[in-house]
């Protein structure tokens, strides 16, 4: 016998198979049996065989027999030792739940995944990705793009044949830079609604608008542009961003899912927003190195953006947007853009 | 009426209350995160045995609470298969409409069968006083309530949607059981048509606001010759009728929906009663949104414990007799591919 009280508790016994509850006290002997004694209740259980339920807050600790049968153990004085003594120990996990230094650990370690995974491991894995897709699955993709594209804002070019084929035949003619050759095709399309734009569709179908051809009697501008989508083509930037808004996307809804649809929304639209900013200055970056390589000048391609975003409204109304929206513009501050072509 | 006098002697009604607290949740929350991160997913099925323990166990009614028994390992198989799924229709849709037509309809076919695993499976695996519910519900009625009358709903522009919501609390209700004991639901059609009919009439008014409002400040705006206003107005008079619809109507259904039925329904001879109010639910959900925003989603744990607490407070158990006397029922294993999928495709049965 010792001198230390006899670890016991309070609780209520449900046998498992009716609803009937019984006051019961848990008593653990000297010899790791525990009593189970109530009104009607007397049984007798080996420590080793019971099941212990972990602290979830304040709610009850369960107490499990072999059989089914429980009991309940609701807070009270003395009752973490009497689970100890019955051999129980919390998981890591658990004790780690019940501390605020783990649980501000665990804060700080998820706060530094997602940044990471968001800057670098994301764009890593789209990129990845992006490679071994099968040319046949990102054909199919690009052509029902531009099928819907063709319906939705398109019309055919109206620009005569022969300008038509002078620019493609020239662009042709022109090198990639590291003479890594990428396979294209320059389409032109006429379009009042988008205005003077060019696109580029991952299977390397460069599409550029007779309003941006009409924007320049300078052929080596147009060039300029078809470099830059070249850069998209070759960087695969349509399907990496494809896959990133898809991830990002999928993962707000599935976090965010029982809050609101509508808060999901608008983070993605923003982190897709970003994307294309970075997209944007490496296209532009391997454009005007394709210019350079075959002896034309980075700044014609600075200049097509001048004229581009003059064209889309006036420099006033540019400059208030810029001012007000500048994380949300798809295209990077286009001043910055043209500087950076400048300087080069 | 006040004659009657033996009401009095009647059992006390049993609230239904809940003891967990924000903090509480938010550590079993955040290491469960952290562990589900660096497990890449894997621990995310122990993740959620642990919630939903720590919501049923911290959910208390006549001296007892509520256990969930579900074994992570199903868990895992079942969102394993609900990923791979939803991954495929996912690829299936970029590539083009067709491959995604193909995969879609076969999961069409086999949702409602998914959905009934669902509803047998978080009731087999909940209990109370050691006793544990079950789902008997049958599969016809099942293709009935998830796809025969989603189809008529749609092709009568909805009309029939308060019809069809009756009929999904009863298939879900009256195929509960306790034990061996019953549940039963008497909630008529009628009923569900006049709460979607008073909703309907707020959304209307709030609707009729929203566009008077816009044309009166457009008006203005087209006297001042600034014509454009109208442009920056129309998107946000959308974006306000959309939060209130999610902030008022939505909670008013909620509310509503949620009292008819649990009053509406019986477990053999025991009522219960649901006092849930709409103002109340759609402060809650408000206040919890902004605070979710703010806090970038740190909040959330506290949201949910403060929106159960209200919603179990609201609760009661009217017992007739003793509730000792329910008796278990056959014990039978169910696979978790159902529950998963429900919860990957965003679907809540728990109402």
């Amino acid at each position: 016998m010792t001198d230390r009280p006899v670890p016991q508790a309070a609780g209520f016994y449900f046998d498992g198979r009716t609803s009937a509850r019984r006051e019961v006290t848990l008593v653990l002997d000297d010899f790791n049996i525990v009593h189970v004694e109530g009104a009607g209740i007397d049984r007798f259980e080996p420590a080793a065989g019971i099941r212990v339920s972990e602290p979830l807050g304040g709610a009850p600790r369960l107490v499990t027999f072999a059989d089914g049968a429980y009991c309940e153990l609701p807070a009270q004085a003395g009752l973490d030792r009497f689970i100890a003594a019955l051999g129980h120990s919390d998981s890591h996990v658990v004790r780690a739940q019940s501390r605020w230094t783990w649980a501000m650990a665990s804060a700080v370690l998820l706060l530094i995944v997602i940044l990471a995974g968001y800057r670098y491991g994301l764009p890593w894995a789209a990129a990845k990705i992006a490679e071994r897709i099968p040319p046949s699955m990102v054909a199919t993709l690009s052509d029902q793009t531009l099928a819907f594209l063709d319906k939705a804002v398109f019309e055919p070019s109206k620009l005569p044949e022969e300008r038509r084929n002078h620019i493609a035949d020239r662009f042709r003619l022109l090198t990639p830079p590291g003479g890594l050759p990428v396979p294209h095709a320059v389409l032109f399309r006429a379009s009042p609604d988008i205005g003077a734009n060019a696109l580029a569709l991952p299977s390397g179908t460069i599409i550029v608008t007779d309003e941006l051809v009409k924007l320049t009697t300078d052929d080596d501008e147009i060039l300029a542009v078809l470099t830059h989508e070249m850069g998209h083509v070759h960087e695969r930037h349509g399907l990496r961003l494809l896959i990133e808004s898809s991830v990002v996307g999928f993962l707000l809804t599935w976090y965010i899912g029982d809050v609101s649809s509508l808060a999901a929304s608008v983070p993605a639209a923003l982190l897709q927003a970003k994307f294309s900013r970075e997209h944007e200055s490496a296209a532009d970056a391997y454009g005007a190195r394709m210019l350079e390589s075959n002896g034309l000048s980075s700044a014609l391609l600075a200049s097509m953006l001048e004229k581009l975003e003059a064209s889309h409204g006036s420099p006033g109304a540019a400059a208030e947007r810029d001012s007000v929206n500048d994380y949300l513009a798809s295209h990077p501050a286009t001043r910055e853009r043209i500087e950076a072509l400048r300087k080069r | 009426m006040e004659a009657e006098l033996p009401q009095s002697s009647e059992p006390a009604p049993e609230p239904f209350e809940f003891t967990g607290t924000g903090g509480d949740y938010f550590r079993i929350w955040i290491v469960n995160i952290a562990l589900t991160i660096v497990t890449l997913g894997i621990y995310s099925a122990w993740a959620k045995v642990r919630r939903l323990q720590y919501f049923y166990r911290n959910t208390r009614v006549a001296g007892s609470s509520f256990d969930y028994h579900g074994r992570p390992v199903a868990i895992l198989k079942g969102r394993l298969i609900a990923f791979g799924l939803i991954f495929v229709y996912n690829v299936a849709g970029r590539i083009d409409y067709r491959w995604a037509i193909a995969v879609a309809i076969p999961i069409a076919i086999a949702l409602p069968w998914m959905l009934r695993q669902s509803l047998r499976f978080r009731l087999h695996y909940s209990s109370w006083r050691g006793l544990r519910f079950g789902f008997r519900g049958a599969m016809r009625g099942a293709y009935a309530v998830f796809m025969l009358w989603p189809i008529l709903t749609g092709l009568t522009l909805l009309a029939l949607g308060p019809l069809w919501h009756q009929r999904l609390k009863r298939y879900q209700h009256d195929n509960s059981v306790f034990g061996t004991t019953p549940f039963r639901i008497s909630a008529r059609v009628g009923d569900f048509y006049g709460i979607y009919g008073r909703a309907l009439a707020v959304m209307v008014a709030l609707g009729a606001l929203g566009g008077i409002t816009v044309f009166v400040l457009t008006l203005g705006a087209m006297r001042d010759g600034r014509g454009s206003a109208f442009a920056i107005l129309l998107p946000f008079a959308f974006t306000i009728a959309f939060i209130g619809f999610f902030l008022l109507v939505g909670p008013y259904l909620f509310a509503r929906i949620q009292n008819l039925v649990w009053n509406h329904t019986t477990l053999g001879p025991h009522r219960f009663r649901s006092t849930l109010r709409a103002r109340r639910l759609a402060w809650i959900s408000f206040t919890n949104m902004l605070l979710i925003v703010v806090t970038l989603g740190l909040y959330m744990p506290f949201a949910a414990v403060r929106l159960a607490r209200y919603r179990v407070a609201c609760m009661s158990l009217l017992p007739d007799t003793l509730l000792d006397e329910f008796v278990a029922g056959e014990q039978a294993n169910v696979a978790a591919v159902g529950e998963e999928l429900g919860e990957f495709l965003d679907i809540d049965l728990a109402l």
